[in-house]
């Protein structure tokens, strides 16, 4: 970690840094004439270099304040805060956290937030004056190529309520790159334009990730949060265990909290039976990292593996859901330990009672697996060493 | 407490820095209307109350030596009320620990006692001296640097010293009152004169009338009657002068000057009101929500209407309980330096009912007035406008997604396309500096109004700089007619090539010049004296003299029984011109004089009138002689004229030449230049406060535009922006207003100075003068309106770099 300084621009971001952001128990709360009233409560949360995260959750989960957390913008009542390296609540004033953002990270406002004084070009070149970065003469040169980047090119001279909502978000998102920030946040950028701006927007957000930079965005759009690499949901001021989040998205953020907070986390080494066939089953296994294998024992004792699960599947729905013993060996894959999310029936079981639509997902599901499982005893071996990818969507 | 009350007190409470703004506003305009006609009232009262009070002469007859007899058949005659016989003579005095000359003038009064007319005010010690005792007036006390009980030494003419002690201090609010170039004064008694080396007679008559106090003709008539039969009596009459008892003679000056202080107290007041409309106009336009509220949940326009006016009348009544009080105060304490400095005494404080009258007036109706507008048209909105009011805002300001995309406007397009010109030409703008140039004239409405205020307040600031030069300039014109660097008086006259030898003996001498002087009477067609005038007669040639002719033209060598007059002859003969004759009463001789030019000088002087010394000394049977000599000295500052003087006088005097005094020029224009300094001091004061109104419409406008624009300093600090960033933003906003007020002011100031040079040179000269400019005023200003507009906006500023960015972006 580096003590921030501010002149002549405080602590660019190291690239190689294994986590860009790196929230440790970071609380917030706020008070007001009614009381005490917790935002954030304790959050944890690490994103690498390159990532493309969407953070989702409701009006009022604290989204934003997490969003306000990581870019400076708000101080956490406890916890610390690193992003690029820097813990930025750590003595560093406002004033001084103002020019390290100037320098680190690029913001992207729903309302686009231009200066509506400034010509377009003269936004971009607005961040690049306060962090003093690029020599003077150059700074045109680079705000035209930003321009034409986000293809505003012909529209360099034009004051920004003489284009577009589109164009304006699209010269805000050149403004956001102006110091080259190795970090984009984002919030709501999408949220004010039309489909086609926001297709435009989100590919310029793919392109700037393959280029190495991170981009961290609030959205409410399901088909923004579809081309993220990560979705990260906040629900209630806390995060939802991601493994949850991709084992059964469907289920509403409520009950996904409640699994975050009922399940149990449990490692199993390369090889070890998880579950034995005819064993009872009380618990559903979700795959947090690493692979496990579904095997069926021949009569010869030959292992026939019939499905690879991996992260963000689970298994045991089928015993859960419909009664019975196992039908099959599960264990962890030979070729590496297995993190698993174990959570038990009678947490399970009242949940889908009510969530009808992860409940009719997980009877669909079950019903293809039965299929599956039945024709693999009737034809012998024949799915063995095809890995099945991915889990129940 | 109902609700909506409760409202409008919490909305004075809410904002102090914003309510605090207005109320000083008003208040500063509703002071200063308060002190000045406050002090109108008492100095017009108490000036001529105070002048009246002491008794002073109608007629004042400076005459040659006379004594008791004389003044008796006066005193019988039955129009006259009162007679007195006084001594009046100026000697060198120095205090005993002061090596430092200084011109007394001496009155030698026969009884204190039973004097009745011209009285003096005791100030400190007793009210009359004894034998070889001495009264001095205040002045002379603060010239001499003496107390109660010291010694005073006199030099005589013939170069013997004499002691007097000063037993006690008097105010004196006639002798010398309307003449800025009169000595300090001391009083003895007649016992005491032959130790000062005079006569024990008097030369001076001051008279009062037995009726008519205040009837100018009736007591020109006396004086002249007076006149002819002290002439009659064998007796030489130098001078007339008459006065009324109730009007102190520098009452319409007095009245002048505080009637251009008025003038701009009502420019404050405006300027004031200017800024009170700005306020209240931010103000409704950040309650446009709240009234929306209110008019949804039933509120009817008249409800809203009275709502916001009480709010404008509680700023009036905050404004008045600190205006007011202080205003009486100020009303007093001006007067009291006035009435000191024109040596008068006031009747004691009191509260002025028309002051205090006119301040509630202003008070209420200023804020009102300038309030209605907007007050109106706030409470007319409508519930969805007032409701939409944020997001008509955010539209405007081109960050609203409902906004459609506009045209930009031609002061838009111009200034973009300025500064892409100024860059293609390699000159970069950086862009903090465009938002502050830019932000400058997004509100023009505001922009306006204060640029009116600072500007105001810059050209008069200038302007009063100007009028100072202008009269300064105008007194060391005055003194081109008669001073030189050093005034040599003789009591005896003596040979001008004697004198010229001995002082061209001392070192620093340049040039000596004999001058001789003759007091006159105008005479009217009837024979009737009109005037007095002075007559100065320096060489023909003199190098001394550097009129300002008017007409006509200066006096030559071989000019007989031909003058050159100043324009105060204007006054009694609007029509004379060059070639025109003039009957004077010269040494008892009516003689018919033709007037070859006229050129201009201080009106409240008298009149003077030049002629060459060639001529009179000829008619004087004092050829190649004179009593007076103008030196000039290789040097012409003050120190070294004084320096000069000493050295002059006590080399005649080794010499035995009979020295009355040897005077450093500068010493009496100082003297008129440090009066003038009063009234310019008076003006820079309004100068001052009009600047200070000005500067907090700056404040309130650069509140109002940080206040609208948080969002955009949240902008800012998001993208980079430390808290130098943000203030230098606000206060470079500031400067540039400043800047163009000052330009403003610099073109404003013209008239101004036209104006007020006019005003007040007419006021204390009686006579319009030409301007003079200084830059001083204008750099004096540029760095004043800079400081000030940095000041004004670093309170906004401040609170600009203090805004959390989580206060101003609401994601949610």
């Amino acid at each position: 970690m580096t003590v921030p300084s501010v002149h002549p621009c405080p602590t660019r971001t190291d690239a190689s840094l294994e986590n860009i952001i790196d929230l440790r128990g970071v609380v917030k709360t706020f008070k007001n004439a009614a009381g005490e009233f917790v935002v954030l409560k304790g959050i944890d949360l690490q994103i690498r270099p390159g990532e493309f995260v969407a953070v989702v959750g409701k009006s009022g989960s604290g989204k934003s304040t997490l969003l306000n957390m990581i870019t400076g913008i708000d101080h956490p009542t406890s916890g610390q805060v690193i992003v690029g390296g820097t813990d930025i609540y750590h003595n560093m004033s406002e004033s001084q956290r103002s020019r390290w953002r100037g320098c680190n990270l690029g913001i992207v406002f729903q309302f686009f937030q231009l200066m509506p004084m400034l010509s377009l070009l003269e936004n971009v070149m607005l961040p690049m004056d306060f962090a003093n970065m690029y020599d003077f003469d150059e700074r045109t040169q680079r705000a035209l190529e930003l321009l034409s980047l986000v293809g505003l090119e012909g529209l360099a001279e034009k004051l920004p309520l003489a284009v577009s909502t589109g164009q304006q978000q699209s010269a805000a998102i050149a403004r956001a790159l102006a110091t080259d920030p190795p970090l984009i946040v984002a919030d709501e950028p999408t949220g004010n334009l039309d489909s086609h701006s926001a297709d435009a927007i989100i590919a310029l957000f793919h392109q700037l990730v393959d280029s190495g930079k991170t981009i961290m965005m609030v959205t409410h759009d399901p088909s923004v949060t579809a081309r993220a690499s990560r979705t990260v949901i906040i629900f209630d001021g806390q995060l939802i265990d991601e493994t949850i989040v991709r084992a059964l998205p469907l289920l509403r953020h409520r009950h996904m909290l409640e699994f975050s907070r009922l399940a149990e986390r449990r490692t199993y080494p390369p090889g070890q039976t998880i579950i034995s066939r005819q064993q009872q089953v009380d618990s559903l296994y979700m795959i947090a990292r690493g692979e496990v294998e579904v095997v069926l024992q021949g009569r010869l004792r030959d292992d026939t593996v019939i499905a690879r699960l991996g992260a963000g599947d689970f298994f045991g729905e089928i015993e859960l859901l419909h009664g019975g013993r196992s039908i099959a060996n599960v264990r962890a894959s030979v070729d590496g330990p297995v993190e698993l999310l174990v959570l038990p029936r009678d947490d399970f079981l009242r949940v889908i009672a009510e969530s009808p639509i992860t409940a009719e997902a997980l009877g669909t599901i079950v019903q293809r697996r039965l299929e599956e499982h039945r024709a693999v005893d009737r034809r012998g071996v024949r799915l063995v060493g095809k890995k099945r990818s991915g889990g129940p969507r | 407490m109902r609700p909506r009350w409760r409202k409008v007190f919490l909305d004075l409470f809410e904002h102090k820095g914003r309510t605090l703004l207005v109320v000083l506003s008003i208040a500063i305009g509703v002071f200063s209307i308060g002190v000045i006609s406050g002090a109108y009232v008492i100095i017009s009262n108490d000036m001529s109350a105070s002048y009246a009070a002491n008794q002073p002469a109608n007629v004042e007859i400076r005459m040659s030596d006379f004594d008791d007899d004389l003044l008796a058949a006066i005193r019988n005659l039955h129009e006259v009320g009162d007679a007195e016989g006084r001594r009046v003579f100026n000697m060198r005095v120095r205090s005993t620990q002061e090596d430092q000359w200084v011109t007394l003038d001496i009155v030698a009064v026969d009884d204190f006692a039973t004097n009745v007319l011209n009285l003096l005010t005791p100030v400190a010690g007793v009210s009359a001296p004894g034998r070889n005792e001495i009264l001095l007036e205040q002045e002379a006390v603060e010239a001499l640097r003496v107390q109660v009980g010291d010694e005073l030494v006199f030099q005589l003419p013939g170069g013997s010293l004499k002691t007097l002690t000063v037993v006690g201090i008097v105010q004196d609010s006639l002798t010398g009152v309307d003449d800025f170039l009169a000595p300090p004064c001391g009083y003895i008694t007649l016992s005491t004169l032959p130790r000062l080396g005079q006569a024990q007679t008097f030369n001076r008559i001051y008279a009062s009338m037995a009726e008519g106090q205040d009837d100018v003709l009736h007591i020109r008539t006396v004086a002249d009657d007076l006149r002819e039969r002290i002439e009659r009596s064998g007796y030489m009459v130098v001078r007339t002068s008459i006065s009324l008892t109730h009007e102190h003679p520098l009452a319409s000056t007095v009245n002048a000057i505080l009637g251009i202080l008025l003038a701009l107290g009502v420019l404050i007041v405006f300027l004031s009101s200017s800024l009170i409309a700005n306020t209240l106009n931010a103000l409704l336009n950040q309650h446009l929500r709240h009234i929306g509220v209110m008019k949804l949940v039933g509120g009817r326009n008249r409800q809203v209407f009275v709502m916001y006016l009480v709010l404008i009348m509680a700023f009036g009544v905050l404004s008045l309980l600190l205006a007011v009080p202080l205003g009486g105060q100020g009303a007093y304490a001006l007067s009291a330096y006035i009435a000191e400095q024109l040596g008068f005494t006031l009747q004691g404080y009191r509260i002025v009912p028309l002051a205090f009258a006119v301040q509630i007036a202003i008070g209420l109706l200023v804020p009102l007035v300038s309030g209605l507008v907007p007050v109106v048209s706030g409470s007319r909105v409508t519930v969805l406008k007032a409701i939409s009011g944020d997001l008509a805002r955010e539209a405007e300001a081109g960050s609203g997604s409902r906004g459609r995309v506009k045209r930009e406007t031609g002061w838009e397009r111009f200034q973009t396309r300025v500064t892409a010109a100024l860059a293609r030409r390699g000159i970069q703008i950086p862009r903090p500096l465009l938002i502050s140039l830019r932000n400058t004239f997004r509100r023009r409405g505001r922009l306006v109004l204060t640029l009116f205020t600072l500007t105001m307040g810059g050209a008069i600031f200038i302007a009063v700089f100007n009028v100072q030069i202008t009269l300064d300039d105008y007194i060391s014109a005055i003194g081109r007619y008669f001073l030189a660097d050093v005034s040599l008086d003789f009591d005896r006259p003596y040979r001008l090539s004697e004198v010229e030898q001995l002082a061209t003996q001392v070192e620093g001498v340049v040039d000596v010049e004999g001058w001789l002087f003759l007091s006159a009477d105008v005479l009217d067609p009837d024979g009737m004296v009109v005037e007095n005038i002075d007559i100065l007669a320096p060489p023909a040639d003199s190098v001394l003299v550097s009129p300002i002719l008017v007409a006509g033209r200066w006096i030559q060598p071989g000019d007989e029984r031909r003058l050159a007059i100043s324009e105060a002859i204007l006054a009694i003969f609007p029509d004379l011109q060059p070639g025109d004759l003039l009957r004077l009463k010269i040494n008892g001789h009516e003689e018919d004089w033709e007037v070859v030019g006229i050129f201009k000088f201080v009106g409240r002087e008298g009149i003077l009138a030049y002629v060459p010394y060639e001529y009179i000394a000829a008619v004087s049977n004092l050829s190649n002689r004179s009593y007076s000599f103008r030196i000039v000295t290789t040097q012409h500052e003050r120190a070294y004229q004084v320096m000069m003087g000493e050295r002059l006088d006590s080399c005649f005097r080794q010499n035995g030449f009979h020295v009355r005094q040897a005077q450093a020029g500068l010493a009496t224009l100082d003297k008129a230049s440090e009066s003038l300094d009063i009234l310019v001091t008076f003006l820079l004061i309004m100068a001052l406060l009009t600047a200070s109104v000005g500067s907090m419409g700056l404040t309130g406008t650069m509140s109002m535009n940080v206040l609208e624009r948080t969002r955009e300093i949240g902008v800012m600090r998001a993208i980079g922006a430390d808290d130098r960033a943000i203030m230098r933003t606000v206060i470079a906003e500031g400067m540039v207003i400043g800047m163009i007020s000052w330009v403003l002011g610099v073109i404003l100031s013209l008239p101004f100075s036209l104006l007020l040079s006019s005003i007040v040179s007419l006021a204390v000269f009686e006579t319009p003068i030409a301007l003079v400019f200084t830059p001083t005023g204008y750099f004096i200003w540029l760095g004043l309106v800079l400081v000030l507009s940095a000041v004004a906006s670093i309170v906004p500023a401040r609170n600009a770099a203090r805004l959390t960015i989580r206060e101003v972006l609401a994601y949610e």
